[in-house]
C-alpha cells in the first residue's frame, strides 16, 4: 500500500541519542523526495542533556493543512539505557510516554541495544516490533556510536519501503560527510546498510509483513526545509533590514545566530547584546542612523525591553520586535510553546504610543509577513511587532521556493535627502494630517534634527506647553488612523459567519483551527472560522461586519486568560466564548473541535480548558503494567 | 574661538530652547568647551549625532548645534553604539550624566569600553541626581572622609579605575571650572580612534555642597607631562599615587588605541536594497 500520509515520532535523550539529528536527516530527505513534511511540535527540555526530547512529523504526498492530531503510525525510541527520568525503566520512556498514540498496527522501532523491553500490550493492538541494538552495531561492528543514526535511519526507510537503493541517503552522507574523507562517506553508508538488514533480520525472524510504502513524488518546483526564525530572518533581509540585535533566547536564539551568519554578506550587521536593552537600544541607534533594524527575543527579554517601546513610540524611530513567545509568566516553560504575550504588546509601555502588532499563522507567512513588517515600521516610525511562537520559530516545515519570489518592494517612505531639505526649515515632529513626519537621517547637509522621547515640539526641543503636547500626542496616535485606513489587513474568513458559529484565532494556530472547523463540518456543525494576523490595531470596519449577525463566538487560543478574546471584546463589545490552552503543548485539531462543542453546548461565556493526553508519562512500576 | 565658528554651534540651538541650568551650574562650562572642540576641529553640524542621557547634563545636547537623540535613563551609549554601527561616517558624542552612566547605566559603559566604538563619552560628573533634588549618585562622596560605611552610602565608584578594569582605550579626566582644558580633552577624545571617555568633574551648585568648585580647585592637579599614557601600569600608578596625595588628576591618562576591523555604512537606501541574491541562503535548506 502506497502511504500517502505518515506520522512519525522519534524520541530519545536529549543531545545524547540525536534525536533532532535523525529527524532533520528525514526532513531533508523526505523533502527532496518531492514529499512534504511538518514538524513542528517540538518536544525538548530546557536542559543541554539529559531530559526526554521527542520530535513528532508528518511526512506527506500532497501539502498537509496542519501537523494533525497525535496519532503516530512509527514510532522510534532512540534510548539504549536509563532515563535520568525513569531510572528504573530501561530504554523504554518514548514508549511509555507515547505509545498510547501509536495507532493500532503501527510500527514501534526502538533501540535494543540493552536489552528488549516488554511490548506485549502494544502487540495485542497489532503493533508491529521492531527491536534493533543500532548503538550496539555502531559501537561494535562499525566501531563508530556516532553513526547509531544513521542506522536506525536506514532502518526506518527499510520500513516504510523508501529510497531502497539509499540514492537520497547517499547524496546527503556525501555533501557533509565527503570534506571528512571517503571512509567516512562509506563508514555512513554502511551503518545505514546495516540498519536495513536488521529490519530485514527481524521481518524474517517475526514473519511481519510491511504495508507502508513512502513513494518519492515528481515535484518540479524546489523545496526547502526550514524553521520559522529562518523564514522570518529571510524576509528581513529581503525586506531591507541590515542591522539585527538580540541576546541568546530561547526560542529566538537561532533568529541571531542566522542573522549573525547571513547579514554580514548582505553588508549589514548582527549584533549580540550584552543584555537584553542593550540589543534594542543599539537597534534604536541603527535606526535612527538611517538603516533598518530589528530586534528578536522572546517573553522574559521582551519584558526587559518594554522601556524602549516608549522610546521607539515617542522619539518616531522605527523598529520590528519579533517576539517569539514562549509559555511565561517569569521564566516559564522556555522550550514550550504559548500565545501568552499579547497583552504585553498591545498594553506594554507607560502612556500611549502608537504600535502595530502582526501575528503569521505559518512558517511561510514568517517570511511573507515579515516583509509587510518592515514597511509598516519604516512608513509609520512605530515600534512592530511580530509575534511568533516556539512552534513557528523552532518547527520546521517543507516550504516551496516560489515563495521566496514574492518580494515587496523596499522604499524608505518619507526619508528627505539633501536636496528636499535644502533651503526649507527642516521640523523633525512636523505637524501633518497622515501624522507621519519626515525623517532625515543624520549626515544629511542642510538638516538638522533634535529627537526626543521627553515630549517635544515640532523642532524636537523639550516642551510641557499643554497645546503642544496635546497636538504632539494627536499627531503621534493618529498615524494609526492612516494605518488602520491604509494598510490594516482583515482576518481570513472560512466559511460563512452570519447566523453560524464562529470559530475566532490569531497567530500560529490557523492551520490547526481549519482543521478543527473541518472534523465540525463533518460533525454537522456548520462552523465559520474567522483568523486574525493583523493583530492590533483591529481594523474594526472590516471585522465588524463579520461578527454583526454571527452565531456563538469561540475564541480560540493558547494562553489562561484569553487575550485575544479580551480584545475582541473590547473592540467589537461582543461576547465571547473561550477555549484555551495553556499546557504548553501545542493545540492538535480534535481536541480543538471537541472543546468548541462543549464551548457550544455550555452557552455564553463558556471556558473550556484544554490539556493534552501527550506528552504526560505513563506512572508505571518495575513489575507493573508495560508501555502502550 | 572665532565668533563665526562659535556661531555656527548656536544655530537650531538658541535662542530656540532656554538653557535650563542653574547660575554657575558646571554644565555652562561643558557647554563652552564642547563648542570650542568642535569648532577647533572643524566638524560640521550635520555630521554630528548627540546623544543626551537623563538629567540636567543630557539637556546639553538642545543648547547647541548638532543633530541628537535623547531616551531612556542609562541608554545613551547603546543608542551611539548602534548608530555608529551603522553609519561610521557620523561623529557621535554621548553626554550623561554620574548616575545616569554608573548607575543604570552601568552595564552599558562597561561593555562599550570593552566594545570600543570610535564614539566620545562626556560624562558630567557631579556626584549627585540634580534633576531628582540631589540624591547621591554613584560618585557621591569624592574626597569625603568616612570613618564608618553603610550599605545606603558605599565608597564612590572612580570612574576612571572602572573604564581602565573594562579595557577602555582612551581616558582622560577634566573639570569644568578649567574650560580651554576641558577642551582640549573633548578635542582628543573626539580625535581618538575608538571609544573615548572623559570625566568631567562639573559642580552641582544647588545640590552638592562638598564638591564644590573651590574643592575641586584644591584638589585637582595636572597629569605631569612625563607621564607616558600608553602605559597601562602608568595609568595606574598615576590614579593611585594622586589619590594618596588627595589629589584627582587631571589630562589624559591612558591612551592606547586598539586595531579594528574595517567598518562600512550598512546599506540603506532604496538602490542598496533592491538586489538581494537569496541563492546562497536557499541552497543551505535545500
Amino acid at each position: 500500500m502506497q502511504a500517502s500520509r505518515l506520522k512519525l515520532l522519534v524520541g530519545g535523550v536529549q543531545l545524547r541519542d540525536g534525536v533532532s539529528t535523525l529527524t532533520d536527516i528525514l526532513g531533508r530527505i523526505f523533502t527532496r523526495a518531492g514529499l512534504h513534511v511538518i514538524a513542528m511540535e517540538k518536544g525538548y527540555a530546557s536542559t543541554i542533556y539529559g531530559a526526554h526530547q521527542y520530535d513528532p512529523m508528518l511526512v506527506s504526498a500532497e501539502p498537509p493543512l496542519s501537523y494533525g492530531d497525535p496519532v503516530y503510525d512509527i514510532l522510534v525510541a532512540l534510548e539504549y539505557d536509563s532515563n535520568p527520568d525513569a531510572p528504573e525503566q530501561p530504554n523504554r520512556d518514548t514508549v511509555l510516554r507515547h505509545g498510547h498514540h501509536l495507532r493500532d498496527g503501527g510500527i514501534l522501532l526502538y533501540d535494543a541495544s540493552t536489552g528488549e523491553i516488554p511490548t506485549q500490550a502494544l502487540e495485542a493492538r497489532g503493533v508491529r516490533v521492531f527491536p534493533l541494538p543500532a548503538r550496539k552495531i555502531a559501537q561494535g561492528e562499525l566501531r563508530r556510536e556516532i553513526v547509531k543514526n544513521v542506522v536506525m535511519a536506514g532502518a526506518l526507510f527499510r520500513l516504510m519501503e523508501f529510497d531502497p537503493e539509499l540514492v537520497y541517503l547517499r547524496a546527503l552522507v556525501e555533501e557533509r560527510f565527503a570534506r571528512k574523507g571517503r571512509d567516512v562517506v562509506e563508514l555512513n553508508m554502511r551503518a545505514a546498510q546495516r540498519g536495513r538488514e536488521g529490519i530485514e533480520e527481524i521481518l524474517r525472524e517475526k514473519g511481519y509483513t510491511l504495508d507502508l510504502r513512502l513513494e518519492p513524488q515528481p515535484r518540479e518546483k524546489r523545496a526547502v526545509y526550514i524553521s520559522g526564525n529562518e523564514c522570518l530572518g529571510i524576509g528581513a533581509i529581503q525586506g531591507g533590514v541590515r542591522f539585527y540585535a538580540g541576546y541568546p533566547i530561547t526560542p529566538a536564539s537561532s533568529i541571531l545566530e542566522f542573522m549573525d551568519q547571513w547579514l554580514p554578506r548582505y553588508g549589514g550587521r548582527a549584533l549580540q547584546g550584552q543584555n537584553e536593552r542593550e540589543s534594542i537600544r543599539a537597534a534604536i541607534g541603527a535606526s535612527l542612523a538611517g538603516v533598518r533594524a530589528m530586534v528578536g527575543s522572546s517573553g522574559p527579554g521582551i519584558s526587559l525591553k518594554v522601556e524602549e517601546f516608549g522610546v521607539i513610540g515617542a522619539t518616531e524611530t522605527p523598529v520590528v520586535v519579533v517576539d517569539a513567545q514562549r509559555a511565561g509568566p517569569s521564566t516559564g516553560m522556555p522550550t514550550r510553546p504559548e500565545q501568552g504575550d499579547l497583552n504585553l504588546l498591545i498594553g506594554g509601555t507607560h502612556g500611549d504610543i502608537p504600535r502595530i502588532v502582526l501575528a503569521p499563522s505559518t512558517i511561510e507567512e514568517c517570511y511573507t509577513l515579515m516583509l509587510e513588517a518592515c514597511e509598516l515600521a519604516d512608513k509609520y516610525q512605530c515600534p512592530v511587532f511580530f509575534l511568533t511562537d516556539l512552534s513557528l520559530s523552532e518547527g520546521k516545515k517543507t516550504v516551496l521556493e516560489d515563495l521566496f519570489r514574492r518580494r515587496v518592494e523596499v522604499r524608505r517612505h518619507g526619508v528627505l535627502r539633501e536636496a528636499e531639505v535644502r533651503g526649507r526649515t527642516y521640523r523633525r515632529y512636523e505637524i501633518t494630517p497622515s501624522g507621519i513626519s519626515p525623517r532625515v537621517f543624520p549626515g544629511t547637509p542642510g538638516a538638522i534634527f533634535k529627537a526626543s522621547g521627553a515630549e517635544h515640539d515640532e523642532f524636537g526641543f523639550v516642551t510641557i506647553e499643554p497645546r503642544k503636547r496635546t497636538a504632539m500626542m494627536d499627531k503621534r496616535m493618529r498615524k494609526l488612523e492612516t494605518y488602520l485606513r491604509e494598510d490594516a489587513k482583515g482576518p481570513y474568513v472560512f466559511g460563512e459567519t452570519r447566523g453560524q458559529p464562529v470559530l475566532v484565532g490569531w497567530g500560529s494556530t490557523r492551520p490547526i483551527l481549519q482543521e478543527a472547523r473541518e472534523i465540525l463540518l463533518r460533525r454537522g456543525i456548520p462552523a465559520a472560522l474567522v483568523h486574525f494576523t493583523y493583530v492590533y490595531p483591529l481594523p474594526r470596519h472590516l471585522v465588524e461586519p463579520l461578527f454583526a449577525d454571527a452565531g456563538p463566538v469561540v475564541v480560540v487560543e493558547q494562553n489562561y486568560t484569553g487575550q485575544f478574546a479580551d480584545l475582541l471584546q473590547r473592540e467589537l463589545v461582543i461576547r465571547t466564548r473561550r477555549v484555551l490552552k495553556y499546557d504548553g503543548v501545542p493545540m492538535h485539531p480534535t481536541e480543538v473541535a471537541d472543546a468548541v462543542q462543549v464551548a457550544l453546548e455550555r452557552g455564553e461565556e463558556a471556558v473550556v480548558r484544554i490539556t493534552s493526553a501527550v506528552p504526560v508519562k505513563v506512572e508505571v512500576g518495575r513489575n507493573g503494567h508495560e508501555g502502550g | 574661538m572665532d565668533t563665526k565658528a562659535a556661531k555656527i554651534w548656536e544655530e537650531n540651538a538658541v535662542p530656540r530652547h532656554r538653557i535650563q541650568w542653574c547660575p554657575g551650574c558646571g554644565d555652562f562650562g561643558v557647554l563652552a568647551a564642547l563648542k570650542q572642540a568642535l569648532a577647533e576641529l572643524e566638524i560640521v553640524p550635520h555630521e554630528l549625532l548627540l546623544v543626551g542621557g537623563i538629567g540636567c547634563s543630557g539637556q546639553i545636547r538642545n543648547y547647541l548645534n548638532g543633530n541628537a537623540f535623547h531616551g531612556t535613563h542609562g541608554g545613551a551609549l547603546a543608542y551611539a553604539l548602534g548608530a555608529k554601527m551603522a553609519n561610521p561616517h557620523l561623529k557621535v558624542i554621548c553626554l550623561a550624566g554620574d548616575g545616569d552612566t554608573f548607575a543604570i547605566g552601568i552595564e552599558n559603559f562597561v561593555h562599550v569600553c570593552r566594545r570600543d566604538p570610535d564614539i566620545v563619552l562626556l560624562v558630567m560628573n557631579n556626584g549627585v541626581y540634580g534633576l531628582t533634588k540631589g540624591q547621591d549618585s554613584p560618585t557621591a562622596g569624592l574626597g569625603r572622609e568616612v570613618e564608618v560605611w553603610s550599605e545606603e552610602h558605599p565608597p564612590a565608584v572612580d570612574p576612571v579605575l572602572l573604564a581602565l578594569a573594562s579595557e577602555a582605550t582612551f581616558v582622560a579626566q577634566s573639570f569644568s571650572g578649567d574650560v580651554k582644558h576641558t577642551a582640549r580633552m573633548i578635542a582628543e577624545a573626539i580625535q581618538h580612534p575608538g571609544f573615548a571617555f572623559v570625566n568631567d568633574f562639573s559642580p552641582c551648585v544647588t545640590y552638592n555642597k562638598f564638591n564644590t568648585y573651590e574643592w575641586f580647585r584644591e584638589h585637582v592637579a595636572y597629569v605631569p607631562p612625563d607621564h607616558d599614557p600608553t602605559d597601562k601600569d602608568a595609568a595606574y600608578r598615576l590614579v593611585r599615587e594622586f589619590a594618596r596625595e588627595g589629589k584627582v588628576p587631571l589630562g589624559v591618562i591612558y591612551r592606547n588605541p586598539r586595531r579594528h576591523a574595517a567598518a562600512h555604512r550598512l546599506p540603506m537606501w532604496e538602490e542598496e536594497l533592491a538586489e538581494v541574491n537569496l541563492e546562497p541562503i536557499l541552497q543551505t535548506f535545500r
